[in-house]
């Protein structure tokens, strides 16, 4: 098996009003990647971090959120920084394709667990471990 | 775009239980990676003693609803399962409080917290114990 390194000082941020599925989500995430992760619960609170402290690399959010919802949020954070993954979360199976038109590159549908999170932080966090020969090449 | 997660027929809101077993699963992994010595970390130590101390709050909880309802009705228990199965969540979050402290863990140790994963990871892949799934008795 190839080995893997998480992305240098990747920044993740957990938007959700319930906080008892915010705070499983940022324990997941924080274990997986020893790394803070932050975390809001409405989108104004979060638009206006990322504004001032600059955009994370990704963002998880319900879509389901007061002020500014998930979806706007998406459309937001992409027509900024492009490069921003942003993955939705919903329980409702007709939000799949709105987070797909506002531009959301992972959708989770609920209920999620470990492995769900864990599937997203190694197809979007991890990258291929450059090899001793790898390293002699480049 | 990825999809994750439930099939749309079964989706639906996150509920109690759900949290408590995806922290409990949590939780074993984290116990597993410890005993296989891979590197913890300022963020996963943070982590694990917050997923711990959670955890060991709900299953507390489940505990007393398990009792009641043992008492009340032999053949039913909070989320099926059994008052002493709450009791060796307990352990391990104590087992991964220590750990995450940088408690050395002895060779007894080492071996209690082995198997207490594997009974923890037996309960809950079986809901059902062995002996009262009759259908695996025939050919």
């Amino acid at each position: 098996m190839r080995e893997v390194a998480i992305i240098a000082n990747v920044k993740i941020a957990v938007i959700d009003e319930d906080v008892v599925v915010r705070d499983f989500v940022v324990s997941t995430l924080m274990y997986s990647v020893n790394r803070n992760v932050v975390a809001f619960d409405n989108g104004f609170d979060a638009w206006v971090h990322f504004e001032e402290s600059g955009f994370p690399d990704v963002v998880v959010a319900d879509v389901n959120l007061q002020e500014i919802d998930g979806l706007t949020l998406t459309s937001r954070i992409k027509q900024v920084q492009p490069k921003t993954i942003v993955a939705l979360f919903s329980d409702a199976p007709q939000n799949e394709n709105a987070a797909k038109e506002h531009g959301a590159d992972v959708f989770m549908a609920k209920p999620f667990g470990v492995n769900e999170l864990f599937n997203l932080v190694q197809s979007f966090v991890v990258e291929p471990y450059p090899s001793e020969n790898e390293k002699a090449e480049s | 775009m990825l999809r994750l997660g439930t099939k749309p027929e079964y989706m639906r809101e996150m509920e109690l239980d759900d949290i408590f077993l995806s922290r409990l699963q949590l939780l074993v992994i984290m116990a597993k990676a410890y005993l296989n010595q891979y590197p913890l970390g300022e963020f996963r130590q943070r982590s694990i003693l917050e997923n711990a101390a959670l955890v060991q709050i709900d299953a507390a909880g489940l505990a007393e609803e398990a009792t009641a309802l043992e008492v009340d009705d032999p053949d039913t228990s909070a989320m099926d399962f059994e008052p002493v199965f709450y009791q060796r969540i307990k352990l391990l979050t104590v087992m991964a409080e220590a750990f995450a402290k940088g408690h050395s863990l002895e060779d007894h140790k080492r071996e209690a917290l082995e198997h207490n994963l594997e009974s923890i990871c037996e309960a809950i892949t079986f809901r059902k114990k062995l002996s009262e799934m009759q259908f695996l008795k025939v050919a």
